[in-house]
């Protein structure tokens, strides 16, 4: 734990060095970045061991700090996160260092870097610290230098808005989570997280409330659909390797509240596994629903943040579920699976924020259907990117299946269960169809991003073209930990379950079919990269195929194909957004030669500024009810009809 | 003879799917046929003994659910040049989905609603979910005609509800089939309408420019 | 690990082609024409891989890796599926997930070429192929969870193999209608009426045609060749629903399915003589329904 702590320490200096030697600017960036990987490695080491099953350790100041002792503990479940923040932080530190270069004349760069320095260790802080004041603390440092981060091109009127309305709700979850801290606080002196696991009662007022401030809290931090609302615009105005973080590492932060609120209060209510599960499945598809229709690169990624977390949500639902209705494989599974996604998520998504940075850089605009082309000229940011897809949409052999398998085993496996728990079966469809939106998504961005040709000029004073290797190699490395990951599940599949294992508290066998599952994950990974290379070796083979003629691309026997022909991103996405109809909430207008699509937030824009704009217009609202319209009036019937049976159902559960 | 009236049943529910998902008038008036034939089936799959009550039964049911009132419905477009394709207000995906949503409601419900124990565990769930289907069609078809057709399948629900129960409350069936009669004014109406009124008027959106 | 399932999966492989042709073949037939032979596909795959390749200028590797990794994803799929009727070469529990992701990732791959080549035709082809696959796989999902629940099995293997045949008997309702959404998705799957045509002739009509447009020599075969095969597999599914063949000897059991398979593309044709192809915006329409019936057996067996 001592090594941990070291390490948030060196990353702060690193930020110190960041400001103190701004004048050498070559000097400064060189020792930022060391500091960074030096100390994401003293954290990785004990997270590593940790989960390996070294036992867990501790440390505490007592002295004079407010709150009494501040603890800091290195457990399966705060190692696990830890791994994200170390594998993810510094790799797209490293590449702030590449990306901000450009911007060091006007703008203050070096308060960018401290900035940085102090999120990532305040992260560390937030998963390792073990009490009440420790927590808030870290948890206000995160939240705060997030905002200034979010605010830092803060020219830009967006900015300035996303940030406002960030630092709105970020305080609001902090209140809602000092409300939970003051609940668990009624039943015990203490303020560390081992004396409120200790005063908790099973089925008291206190806990309750302590849960539904917790999912208030934290849903709100994780952006789960509909706190999500501040997400899409913070994410998309930072700076693009503080996106990294903030979607793939900082979102995290309210997963791991949730499961560390589960673990210390000990099993939780019904209610509150079925709205985990309700939150994950309207997240998941209302998130990548919504990440389609967008225009802007780096706002369609943070949807997908939405979206993933909606998936974890899901898993995490099951698990709650299935330690509820005494069901440990359906637990194990389902927590199991959620924690992996989560790191997965960290890894593919700063992944891809980093590679949407690089395309920012190259081409300066953030408009998917102003770009295109770009595989030729920035080959290996392309790569880079097209693995970070293959593994955010789920497909073999990548990391990202490996836990969405998981997450299906948990929905899967409570077939069998005689209770209320076999209907989280349904979750599988509603899984499968975020899968199918993720490929359409991510085959538009890929597609209209780097293949077929650029849409427009670049703006003058910026060439497209690969960027350095301080920028390339973070990419490549969280690309190789996804392949890593997905081709060699075993590495993190017993991890993962000791994860599990620690919320619920229980040591669950390991489920047969499912344990012995990973050698043949990676034989079906291994099994299509051999395939493929046999393949290719194959057709290289071929006598007359082996010279190519080149050519135009066949224009269906017409005239000339231009660039400006293409298929363009929003056309690619019409038609599915379409049959979603008003829920995609993407209003679309046709004129005679062209197509315009207006994406909105369905939450912001349609439920949360106009309640704030007052509730005047409701009056007028229940008067159209009275609108002589026989659908309406049917409609009440319907309802009426609903409520009665309900009311019915509950009298029958009374006798 | 367990085996008959489950499948029939599941017949019926495929017949609602058909009726949501279709395009085409005609098409939703052979659904409610079919139905309406699958309907008259029932009583004798589930007594399969010959009394003369349950004959007579199916065969009024068959005569008018299968026979007359879907001829009667053509014979209405025919007259009142209704066009062929069904107006839905929301999406035929969405229908269907909704229709899915309906059925998994219905089990739900039927699971837990205070009954007393009929012949089959699914005609419960199955009227629930005729019901709440023809009260969808009801209220999300624009046309007179298509409102016709649902209220024909949730009189079905109905009738459906009624053979669940049809030891406890006899001739509950039979009332039931009387209520069809409803379904004749109906189309009578639709036909003598035309003869005074423009055919877009069946259009029932434009009863709310009756208000005041 | 016996020889079975890979002779089972040579052999499928070997009869794949043979698939469209029977179905081709039965619509011709039952619209009184002639048609092209059966085995037409095996000829056109010879003749492909032997001749000349010519690539637009605006392509990238991705447009020759597209066909590859399309076949070798569906390659492995295949191994995932007891073709034997008893084991797969490949089997853990919810390898029905690897099963859709393959698949998943070839089209993936497939889309992604056609964009490759700049065309504003096959951007059009890619973005309506993602479109009607992203409905089916709730459907493929709701389907294969239907035998799941039957059995009690988690892996592909287990429940279309030995058990289900005893849960014919109590299950019988949902395992149609499983088996009659798994149809309506192979027609959606393999780009068959009436979600696509693969005889039309106008590119502005096309799904997947209007992808490979740019495609010639062995790419194009490959693609030929992986549809055929995606037919199989999924024709696969819905026989082994239909007949379980978990009691069969091994050799019997390959020559159900083989059989099978032959029916399927028949029944593939037919559905093709007898319907037109559905308006584009109507084909979500026509998944959800099959999602709708697979729901239908999924709540039966959970109630």
């Amino acid at each position: 734990m001592r090594s941990v702590l070291w390490g948030a320490a060196l990353i702060l200096s690193a930020g110190a060095a960041a400001v103190l030697l701004r004048r050498w600017a070559r000097l400064a960036d060189r020792l930022y970045a060391t500091l960074l990987l030096t100390g994401g490695a003293l954290g990785l080491v004990p997270a590593i061991e940790t989960l390996g099953g070294n036992p867990a350790s501790t440390a505490s100041f007592s002295g004079s700090l407010p709150g009494g002792p501040w603890a800091f503990a290195l457990d399966p479940l705060a190692a696990w996160f830890l791994l994200a923040i170390c594998l993810a932080g510094p790799a797209a530190g490293v590449f702030g260092t590449a990306y901000l270069a450009a911007e060091r004349g006007h703008r203050n760069v070096a308060l960018a870097h401290a900035l940085f320095a102090a999120l990532l260790a305040a992260l560390i802080g937030v998963v390792t610290s073990q009490s009440m004041i420790a927590f808030l603390a870290s948890w206000e440092v995160m939240a705060l230098s997030a905002y200034l981060l979010v605010v830092f091109e803060s020219e830009q009127l967006e900015a300035r808005r996303a940030g406002l309305i960030y630092v709105v709700l970020t305080h609001v979850s902090t209140l809602a989570l000092i409300g939970m801290f003051a609940a668990m606080s009624t039943t015990t002196e203490g303020r560390t997280f081992a004396d409120f696991a200790a005063g908790s009662q099973v089925a008291s007022t206190p806990r309750t409330l302590a849960f539904g401030l917790a999912l208030l809290g934290f849903g709100l931090k994780a952006g789960a659909v509909p706190l999500h609302f501040w997400l899409p615009g913070a994410h998309a105005a930072a700076p693009s390797h503080v996106s990294a973080v903030l979607s793939g590492v900082m979102l995290k932060v309210g997963i791991y509240g949730l499961l560390r609120i589960i673990g210390l209060l000990g099993p939780a209510p019904l209610w509150f596994g079925w709205t985990l599960f309700g939150l994950g499945v309207v997240s998941g598809v209302l998130g990548v629903l919504w990440a389609l229709g967008q225009h802007d690169l780096k706002r369609l990624l943070a949807y997908h943040s939405v979206e993933n977390i909606g998936i974890i949500l899901l898993g995490m639902g099951v698990g709650v579920l299935g330690v509820s209705y005494h069901h440990p494989v359906v637990a194990v599974l389902g927590f199991a699976g959620a924690v992996l996604h989560s790191l997965n998520h960290a890894l593919f998504k700063s992944l891809l924020f980093l590679g949407a940075g690089a395309v920012v850089r190259a081409t300066g605009t953030r408009v998917i259907d102003r770009l295109g082309g770009l595989g030729r000229r920035m080959p290996l940011t392309a790569l880079a990117f097209g693995i970070g897809s293959v593994a955010i949409v789920g497909l073999p052999p990548l990391n990202g299946f490996v836990s969405e398998w998981l997450v299906f085993g948990g929905l899967f496996s409570a077939a069998g269960a005689p209770e209320a728990l076999r209907f989280v079966i349904v979750g599988a469809a509603a899984l499968a169809l975020i899968g199918g939106l993720a490929l359409t998504c991510f085959s538009k961005l890929d597609g209209v991003l780097f293949l077929g040709q650029a849409r427009g000029p670049v703006p003058s004073g910026l060439e497209v073209r690969e960027p350095g290797a301080g920028m390339v190699v973070p990419m490549l490395g969280l690309a190789a930990a996804c392949i890593a990951i997905g081709v060699l599940p075993m590495l993190v599949l017993d991890p993962a379950r000791r994860v599990a294992e620690s919320v619920m508290q229980v040591t669950a066998s390991p489920p047969d079919g499912w344990a012995d599952a990973a050698p043949r994950i990676a034989s079906v990974a291994l099994g299509v990269i051999l395939a493929i290379a046999a393949l290719s070796w194959l057709r290289s083979r071929l006598r007359y195929a082996r010279k190519a003629a080149l050519d135009e691309t066949w224009a269906c026997g017409g005239l000339r194909l231009s660039p400006r022909m293409q298929y363009s991103a929003s056309s690619f996405a019409a038609p599915l957004l379409a049959a979603f109809g008003a829920l995609a909430g993407v209003p679309q207008a046709r004129e005679a030669t062209a197509f315009h699509s207006h994406p909105m937030d369905l939450v912001q824009d349609r439920a949360v500024l106009p309640t704030w704009r007052g509730l005047e217009g409701l009056s007028q609202r229940l008067r159209h009810w009275q609108g002589g319209r026989i659908r309406w009036y049917l409609l009440s019937v319907v309802a009426t009809l609903l409520v009665l049976l309900y009311y019915l159902m509950q009298w029958k559960g009374a006798v | 003879m367990s085996g008959l009236h489950e499948l029939l049943l599941l017949c019926v529910v495929l017949t609602n799917f058909w009726v949501l998902g279709t395009t085409r008038l005609s098409a939703t008036i052979r659904a409610t046929a079919i139905q309406g034939g699958l309907l008259a089936a029932l009583p004798i799959a589930l007594h399969p003994g010959w009394s003369l009550h349950i004959i007579g039964l199916a065969a009024g049911t068959f005569l008018v659910k299968a026979i007359l009132l879907p001829t009667f419905l053509n014979w209405a477009i025919r007259e009142a040049s209704v066009r062929r394709e069904v107006e839905p207000l929301i999406g035929f995906t969405a229908s269907l989905a909704l229709g899915a949503l309906a059925v998994a409601l219905s089990f739900g419900i039927a699971e837990r609603i205070p009954l007393p124990e009929s012949d089959s565990a699914l005609l419960v769930p199955v009227a629930l979910s005729t019901v709440i289907v023809g009260l969808l069609v009801l209220t999300t078809r624009s046309k007179a005609l298509t409102q016709v057709v649902g209220y024909l399948i949730l009189e079905n629900g109905i009738y459906v509800f009624g053979l669940s129960q049809v030891e406890r409350v006899p001739f509950l069936v039979e009332l039931g089939v009387l209520l069809d009669i409803f379904v004749g004014v109906f189309i009578m109406g639709i036909v003598v309408f035309h003869i005074n009124r423009e055919f877009d008027s069946l259009d029932s959106t434009r009863l709310t420019e009756l208000k005041d | 690990m016996t020889l079975g399932p890979l002779l089972a999966l040579i052999v499928v492989l070997a009869v794949a082609p043979a698939l469209p042709g029977i179905a081709t073949r039965t619509r011709a037939f039952l619209t009184g024409r002639r048609g092209a032979p059966v085995l037409q596909l095996y000829a056109d795959l010879a003749k492909l891989i032997r001749k000349n390749v010519v690539y637009s200028r605006t392509t990238t590797p991705v447009f020759r890796l597209g066909p590859i990794i399309t076949v070798a994803s569906v390659l492995v799929a295949a191994t995932l599926l007891p073709l034997d009727g008893h084991t797969a070469l490949l089997s853990f529990s919810g390898d029905l997930v690897a099963f859709a992701g393959l698949l998943g990732l070839g089209r993936f791959a497939l889309v992604l070429a056609g964009l490759d080549t700049g065309s504003s035709f096959e951007g059009m082809g890619a973005s309506r192929e993602v479109t009607v696959s992203t409905f089916a796989e709730p459907a493929l999902f709701l389907g294969l969870t239907v035998p799941l629940l039957a059995t009690g099995e988690f892996s592909l293997a287990g429940m279309l193999g030995e058990r289900l045949a005893g849960v014919w008997t109590t299950a019988a309702p949902s395992l149609s209608l499983a088996a009659g959404s798994l149809f309506m998705l192979t027609l959606a799957e393999t780009s068959r009426v009436p979600v696509d045509d693969p005889a039309t002739h106008l590119e502005l009509t096309m799904i997947h045609e209007v992808i490979v447009l740019d495609h010639s020599g062995p790419e194009l075969a490959l693609i030929l060749f992986g549809n055929a095969v995606k037919l199989a597999l999924f024709g696969g599914l819905v026989i082994s629903l239909l007949v379980p063949r978990g009691e069969f000897p091994g050799w019997l059991a390959v020559l159900v399915l083989v059989g099978g398979l032959g029916l399927v593309a028949v029944g593939v044709g037919v559905v093709e003589a007898s319907m037109a192809r559905l308006r584009m915006n109507r084909v979500p329409q026509f998944l959800v329904a099959a999602s709708a019936l697979a729901t239908f057996g999924v709540i039966l067996l959970l109630r």
